[in-house]
């Protein structure tokens, strides 16, 4: 638990970061919104007393309300982890900008991230789908992709709690089992 | 005399009268061919576990991905898809003789010399991370374990440290102890295999050998606590699953006294031998600025002279407590990255021994309840796998499945820099330097 | 008398002067053996064992020759069977395996190949890097929907007679992926399949054994290749 880093982030980002600075054992995260996501991620970089060069991962998520986007630094002047949300894209049109001006590696986590939820990261020169085939038109991870035989949706609504139905038994749009395009 | 040159088109393929009728043009698109299938059944209403084949459901209606694809999406893609005078494409893959899995490269290639590279991936992809979120927290070790096969109790460690740090449990000493000299012997198994299929994808048939004798014989020794020769699914939230146990010390024991021999013996044959230092040394050279800019760790990034190793950059178990050191090398091509994993081989077994010393007595396992449940919340965790840092992010909802289960994979950041990298080289350094990389398409695909 | 000894009385063109054949059998046309001398010039007399060093191309005599392995055959010299049975025997000892593997499958698969347990005993060590010079396809691994089709394309280039061995959960039945939205569930969906493997991963042992099930069924003729078909092979009512 880094408090310094607190200080630190909270003189540096000030206004750009929605609610607190949040700390629990050794990570530290923050929350963004998607707009603010670049500035945020090159003050993080260039800033000499936190520099927070090292991308350890950029990972979607899909809470079923919102998408978001969470990126994990590393940094030689902080003992924590730092966490990075950019939270409140919207699931029917998710967009988020690139985080490859900085880290050219991100490349292809932006892809995946696309490949799985569909996000559209805006200067991506190569968004294309990376894990599924090219002509695939699903994004698997999303939370209304429902696998074959989840236990969910059996008849019997099933015993213990991880097979209750967490989502409605028929979701709006019809028969998750066929393929059909991401809404435009 | 025409001096612009048609790419990969011979003038014989033409007029040949017995070519085949649906020939497919060099260079051109492949003429679609249903496969022969049985069975089809209406599409779009069958479930997965139908015993009717669906060939075009569960395939595709191409077999394979057309070269170039059609129609061209992305600005990446234009660049590369499009052929200059002298240009060819030569796809590599997804089966190709290189043992590191099933990567596809299209490559571009002008004479010998490559000028760009297009890594496909994704012919492995099992949709594991689906898989763990409708799957109990048990369930989810057991299914990270394919991932990097070669390592799988790495695999296990971040997605079990973080699911700690989401239920609160502290992890009795001596559990952390053996988790860290299971992982550090696998290590050396990973890196000897490395060694082992360093040389093969260059041509040296006899390093496999010794790797897969060393191999063996640490899998029986990790067989004989965890169960399984592989896929061990033995690390468990607040521990491990099983204790030392008699077959396991003598075992290890004996092998303490040859340990690295193989190592060695491959040493011997390669350091020295010329062709292998021909083809390694200044070749796929990444840079410092580079490697940071593109996500690369583990050895990797310690040979371009960035001392950054998870083990002591952010100690998690019981690494503080254990003496080691972290080799750096300095000039970031292959052969450097070759010698950095030989000497990171010496540096496990320097924490094996320590290990072994400094075992405290005491439970395995932190007392839990039978169905976890963790808090709302999130975790991150990393450590450092023989590829790179291995990263697990966890978020809970309250319930017994995980709500989330990402893993950063190290190897797929590693092919990621294959595109920075490659080109400038000739063709026969593909393999020098992707296999230097040592991806394992197990994580990559994930 | 040993056969290949020069019946008297040929002349230099090989004209054959032996005594005339009963009626109604063709005439055998003797080429005389003018090609060919052995470094050794007792290896193709009469000479007794005991007298000759090479014992292999002379006449058996009583004793140990005859207990030897060779002895069976006497001094017949040839092995009276079929050519089939022949066939198949060269072809269950000489399965050479197409290196297909995928995932973690194919580590066992190489261990089962590599100095422990060593499926060179058995004739199987030269993994072929091309589909064209190989046997078996030993499918070593998760088959995804996008690596299903190269797959097949290596199945298909694969020259006759060929065999598949379906190695470890994931080929078999689709194993701990079965819920999986983009894993084949068991390679027998796409193509045919002759041995099943289970396993996570099976172990060498496991694979040698299913390997020399193999060698069995090629023996057998069973599942012989032009009778196979693609889909779940469980019998019905099952």
């Amino acid at each position: 638990m880094d408090r310094t880093l607190k200080n630190r982030l909270e003189v540096r980002l000030a206004g750009l970061t929605r609610g607190p600075v949040r700390q629990r054992y050794d990570e530290t995260e923050i929350r963004v919104s998607p707009g603010d996501a670049p500035k945020v991620l090159t003050i993080l970089h260039d800033s000499i007393d936190l520099r927070f060069e090292i991308l350890a991962d950029l990972a979607g998520v899909d809470t079923g309300a919102e998408m978001q986007v969470v990126y994990h630094l590393w940094s030689p002047a902080s003992d924590d982890w730092l966490r990075v949300v950019a939270e409140g894209i919207s699931r029917d049109d998710p967009r988020a900008p690139s985080a490859t001006f900085l880290w050219p590696g991100a490349e292809w986590l932006e892809r995946e991230a696309y490949d799985m939820f569909g996000i559209v990261f805006e200067g991506n020169r190569d968004l294309r789908r990376i894990l599924m085939p090219a002509d695939y038109l699903s994004f698997p991870l999303r939370k209304d992709f429902l696998l074959g035989d989840d236990a969910s949706r059996t008849p019997g609504a099933g015993v213990r709690h991880s097979e209750r139905a967490q989502v409605p038994a028929t979701p709006a749009g019809g028969d998750p089992a066929v393929r059909r395009a991401p809404a435009s | 005399m025409p001096t612009r040159r048609q790419p990969a088109q011979s003038a014989t393929t033409n007029a040949d009268p017995k070519a085949a009728p649906n020939a497919r043009a060099a260079g051109g698109r492949r003429a679609s061919a249903k496969p022969d299938v049985r069975g089809v059944g209406p599409r779009g209403r069958i479930s997965a576990d139908d015993p009717r084949v669906t060939l075009e459901q569960e395939i595709g209606s191409d077999l394979y991905e057309p070269i170039p694809p059609f129609p061209i999406k992305t600005e990446r893609e234009g660049e590369f898809y499009s052929l200059r005078d002298g240009e060819i494409f030569l796809n590599i893959g997804p089966h190709h003789p290189a043992t590191h899995g099933v990567l596809r490269l299209v490559l571009k290639l002008s004479g010998e010399q490559i000028v760009d590279v297009d890594p496909v991936i994704g012919y492995l992809h099992r949709g594991v991370e689906k898989i763990c979120e409708n799957s109990d927290y048990y369930h989810v070790i057991d299914q990270v374990d394919p991932l990097e096969y070669l390592s799988s109790l790495f695999q296990e460690w971040p997605a079990v440290m973080a699911f700690e740090k989401l239920m609160d449990v502290e992890v009795p000493r001596r559990a952390e102890y053996i988790r860290v000299l299971t992982g550090e012997l696998l290590r050396i198994s990973s890196h000897t295999l490395y060694m082992g299929f360093m040389a093969l994808d260059l041509g040296g048939l006899t390093p496999i050998l010794y790797s897969f004798i060393e191999r063996d014989e640490i899998v029986e020794m990790l067989a004989s606590i965890t169960g399984a020769r592989m896929l061990f699914n033995y690390y468990r939230i607040g521990g491990v699953n099983g204790d030392l146990n008699h077959e396991f010390m003598s075992r290890l024991g004996d092998w303490m006294s040859r340990a690295g021999k193989q190592a060695e013996a491959i040493t011997a044959l390669l350091n020295e031998n010329e062709i292998f230092l021909r083809r390694m040394r200044d070749v796929g050279t990444m840079d410092r600025a580079t490697a940071l800019r593109y996500g690369v760790t583990g050895a990797n990034i310690r040979a371009c002279g960035v001392p950054f190793d998870l083990r002591r950059a952010h100690p998690y178990s019981v690494y503080p407590e254990i003496d080691f050191n972290i080799p750096t090398r300095e000039e970031g091509d292959s052969l450097a990255r070759y010698l950095m994993r030989v000497d990171e081989i010496k540096e496990s077994i320097r924490i094996i021994d320590q290990c072994l010393h400094q075992m405290p007595d005491g439970p395995i396992m932190a007392k839990l309840p039978r169905l976890l449940r963790p808090r709302p919340g999130r975790a991150w965790a990393a450590v450092e796998a023989p590829r790179g840092s291995l990263g697990v992010y966890a978020m809970s909802d309250g319930t017994d499945q995980p709500f989330r289960f990402r893993i950063h994979d190290p190897s797929f950041m590693h092919l990621g820099v294959v595109p920075h990298m490659l080109p400038g080289n000739l063709l026969a350094d593909t393999m020098a330097i992707v296999s230097s990389l040592d991806p394992v398409m197990g994580g990559v695909d994930r | 008398m040993a056969v290949n000894q020069r019946p008297a009385g040929r002349t230099a063109r090989g004209k054959e002067l032996a005594p005339a054949a009963p009626a109604g059998l063709a005439k055998p046309i003797v080429v005389p053996n003018t090609l060919w001398t052995p470094a050794d010039p007792r290896a193709r007399s009469a000479i007794a064992p005991s007298q000759a060093d090479n014992t292999h191309l002379g006449p058996l005599g009583d004793g140990d020759a005859l207990r030897a392995d060779d002895g069976r055959w006497g001094r017949l010299q040839v092995i009276p069977t079929n050519a089939d049975y022949v066939l198949e025997l060269i072809r269950a000892n000489s399965l050479w395996p197409l290196l297909s593997g995928l995932a973690c499958c194919a580590f066992e698969m190489m261990s089962a190949a590599t100095s422990k347990n060593d499926m060179d005993r058995w004739g199987m060590f030269p993994f072929r890097a091309s589909p064209r010079q190989s046997d078996v396809l030993i499918v070593a691994g998760t088959l995804t929907t996008k690596m299903a089709g190269p797959l097949l394309r290596l199945w298909e280039q694969m020259p006759e007679p060929k065999w598949c061995v379906a190695m470890g959960d994931c080929t078999v039945s689709g194993g701990r992926y079965k819920r999986s939205y983009s894993v084949v569930q068991g390679i027998d969906r796409v193509m045919p399949v002759d041995v099943y493997v289970p396993g996570c991963p099976p172990r060498p042992e496991g694979l040698i054994y299913g390997m020399l099930q193999l060698g069995q069924l090629v023996k057998d003729r069973r599942g012989h290749w032009t009778e196979r078909s693609i889909g779940p092979t469980a019998p019905k009512g099952i």
